[in-house]
């Protein structure tokens, strides 16, 4: 026995002898990330300028499609912490869409007819609206963090059915089946609604203005994703999921866990509530149905589970896909303008993002983002995630 | 480390719907010294291991910590008392590098929040510059450092049990649990994951609990063992004491009894072996 301890401890001291601060330096050196010396650091600079200057060039039809996409986004990027990085299944992502939605306009609205609003500040009313889905995800969250898995799936159909008999019900709030108009935000007397604005020569309208606040809530919201996936919160959500006895052992509160998650994920679906009625101006109830809960699962399912950017893949892909078909359905075969029978676009995409879930599945497990990662890893060699 | 305590098992007793897998059981753990639990397949050895850590709640019985009743408590409070534990079945992410593997254990040592790391405040990326230079220090001792920017999963079987044991030193512990630290591995990994053991008591002055099969390491590494058969203390005592008890060779190696007796009583004995096994493999899974 002495003898293995004696070799140990040489071992020991050996290896402290072997690691002097110059080795460390050295490997610490080749990861610092250059971003503007290697290629992927001007594609990321082209792309968010790329971005920037779209509302200058693009028509309100794609202007209005890209702000759905970048709602969808940040919608998936909450379900991703949830499902992708926790392994915790939701159904009910969609009712926490509504809860933004018509909470924002509820608190944003005025009381006037037969409607009942607060009237408050629209940038007050859609922070509100967002702390408002947090609570409503607190509320569910003792749930939440004792189901695991495909049972708390189950669990959270039930909010759909709730939220939707509640928008039917409650009419001087939402509208009930008709919907109800959204008030246009505005921030610190900067209105982002239909009135023109001429930058450049260009037109804004809101949806180009809109544009702006989209990106800046999305970039926010990726962000402070990727800030908590990469921390301890998402080091101990990845033990959940991977090995949830293991992740007890090593100390990690499972429930509270769990439940924390739930909160946090709904909140990202608030936010993305509010952005949806504002970009469609309009909220209806079936903007808020199962499909697309299911909807959402399928983004993160191609995008790529357990990422922020798989997360905005998807929602990109998911989000997208209709209204290209829509905008090309006379050119395209098999598919046939709205209203004229045969496959219409929304039909047509509905198969599309299907088949591409079954794809992904079976041949890209880790989702579209696995194709980027790859080729970007074969580029610079070393650079992690 | 600070404060050494001993681990008292009283009278534990563990039953799965009829089924005993835990009778009674008794032993203590001095602080500072290896205690090998050893036993026949389906002794009840792992059941003992989910006891300790909070995974199985005990029938009846108790495990005291110094001053603190472990039954009944969810295991991340266990955790937090500083007892840490290997799994038998490998628990470790294989897509996760090896530092974050090892920094997980360091959870009950931090405090970042969701919002402090969604921010990225700077008390975040301070806390995680330090656990990380421990981390490194860790890697080193179990002799890890060199594959920390690895995914846990593309390491050799040893290497990955090595990164599982560095993760649950991460943890700080004063008490270790090891289910089977050196099965599966070749001799030469043996040797060195018994010699990482045999430094984690004498420079850490960790006290160990430690299930193992590989009789070579136990009575290398043991300074107490506990011997379990059907769920039953058999013998206990010093690792020389115990190879000589007549129980013990009894257990390992049957009664020595007519031929037909011994077969039925092998049969059955078996029988019984697989339903633990698959217990026992449904827990660590």
């Amino acid at each position: 026995m002495s003898d293995i301890t004696d070799q140990n401890q040489n071992q020991k001291q050996k290896q402290k002898q072997n690691v002097p601060p110059l080795r460390a330096a050295a490997k610490t050196a080749t990861r610092v990330p250059r971003p503007l010396t290697r290629p992927g650091g001007y594609g990321w600079v082209a792309g968010a300028l790329l971005l920037l200057a779209l509302p200058f060039y693009l028509d309100t039809f794609w202007l209005q499609a890209g702000l759905f996409a970048m709602a969808a986004a940040i919608g998936a990027i909450g379900l991703n912490l949830l499902t992708g990085s926790t392994g915790q299944l939701s159904m009910g992502h969609a009712f926490f869409l509504a809860v933004g939605a018509y909470g924002y306009t509820a608190l944003a609205g005025d009381s006037e007819g037969r409607y009942t609003g607060l009237g408050l500040p629209t940038w007050l009313a859609a922070l509100l609206a967002v702390v408002l889905t947090g609570l409503a995800g607190g509320l569910f969250s003792p749930i939440a963090g004792r189901l695991r898995g495909a049972y708390l799936g189950i669990a959270t159909l039930a909010l759909i059915v709730i939220g939707l008999h509640v928008i039917d019900n409650a009419t001087d709030l939402t509208g009930g089946a008709l919907g109800r108009e959204v008030p246009a935000l505005n921030l610190f007397g900067f209105g982002f609604d239909r009135s023109e604005l001429l930058v450049a020569g260009v037109p804004f309208g809101s949806a180009e203005k809109l544009w702006y606040v989209g990106l800046a809530l999305l970039l926010g919201c990726a962000l402070f994703a990727r800030g908590v996936l990469r921390g301890r919160p998402g080091r101990a959500m990845n033990a959940i999921r991977d090995h949830r006895i293991a992740a007890g052992v090593m100390g990690v509160p499972v429930a509270r866990y769990r439940a924390a998650v739930f909160v946090l994920s709904s909140m990202y679906a608030g936010l993305a509530g509010v952005l949806l009625a504002l970009v469609f101006q309009n909220v209806t109830p079936s903007q808020f149905g199962m499909v697309v809960s299911l909807q959402y699962l399928a983004m993160i399912v191609i995008g790529g589970l357990g990422s922020v950017g798989g997360a905005v893949v998807g929602a990109v892909f998911v989000s997208m896909l209709p209204q290209v078909l829509t905008r090309y359905s006379d050119a395209l075969p098999l598919v046939a303008t709205p209203g004229t029978g045969g496959v219409s676009p929304g039909e047509a995409s509905a198969y599309l993002y299907g088949a591409a879930v079954v794809a992904v599945v079976l041949f890209l497990p880790g989702g579209l983002i696995r194709l980027v990662a790859r080729r970007t890893t074969m580029s610079t060699s070393g650079e992690k995630r | 480390m600070t404060t050494a305590v001993p681990l008292q098992v009283r009278d534990v007793t563990v039953r799965f719907a009829g089924l005993t897998a835990l009778d009674q059981v008794n032993f203590t753990v001095d602080p500072g010294t290896v205690h090998a639990v050893i036993g026949p397949n389906g002794a009840g050895k792992s059941t003992c291991f989910n006891v300790l850590s909070g995974v199985y709640r005990a029938t009846s019985g108790s495990v005291r910590f110094g001053a603190h009743e472990l039954t009944g408590m969810p295991p991340h409070r266990i955790a937090g008392l500083g007892i840490a534990r290997t799994f038998q079945n490998l628990a470790l992410p294989p897509r996760a590098t090896v530092a974050d593997s090892l920094l997980l254990g360091r959870h009950r040592l931090t405090r970042t929040g969701f919002v402090a790391a969604g921010l990225r405040l700077p008390s975040a990326a301070r806390e995680e510059a330090r656990h990380r230079a421990r981390v490194r220090e860790i890697a080193a001792f179990v002799g890890l450092e060199d594959q920390l920017d690895r995914p846990a999963g593309s390491l050799p079987y040893g290497q990955q049990k090595l990164a599982e044991l560095g993760r649950a030193l991460c943890m700080e512990p004063e008490l270790l649990l090891l289910d089977e630290p050196v099965a599966g591995m070749t001799a030469d990994e043996r040797r060195r994951t018994a010699a990482v053991i045999a430094g984690v008591r004498d420079s850490l002055g960790i006290s160990i609990v430690l299930v193992e099969h590989d009789m070579g390491v136990v009575m290398r590494l043991a300074d107490a063992v506990t011997v379990l058969d059907f769920g039953r203390r058999i013998a206990g005592g010093a690792p020389a004491d115990v190879q000589n008890d007549p129980a013990v060779i009894r257990a390992y190696l049957g009664e020595d009894e007519p031929a037909h007796a011994e077969q039925d009583g092998e049969q059955d004995g078996e029988q019984d072996g697989e339903q633990h096994a698959q217990r026992d493999g449904e827990a660590a899974s």
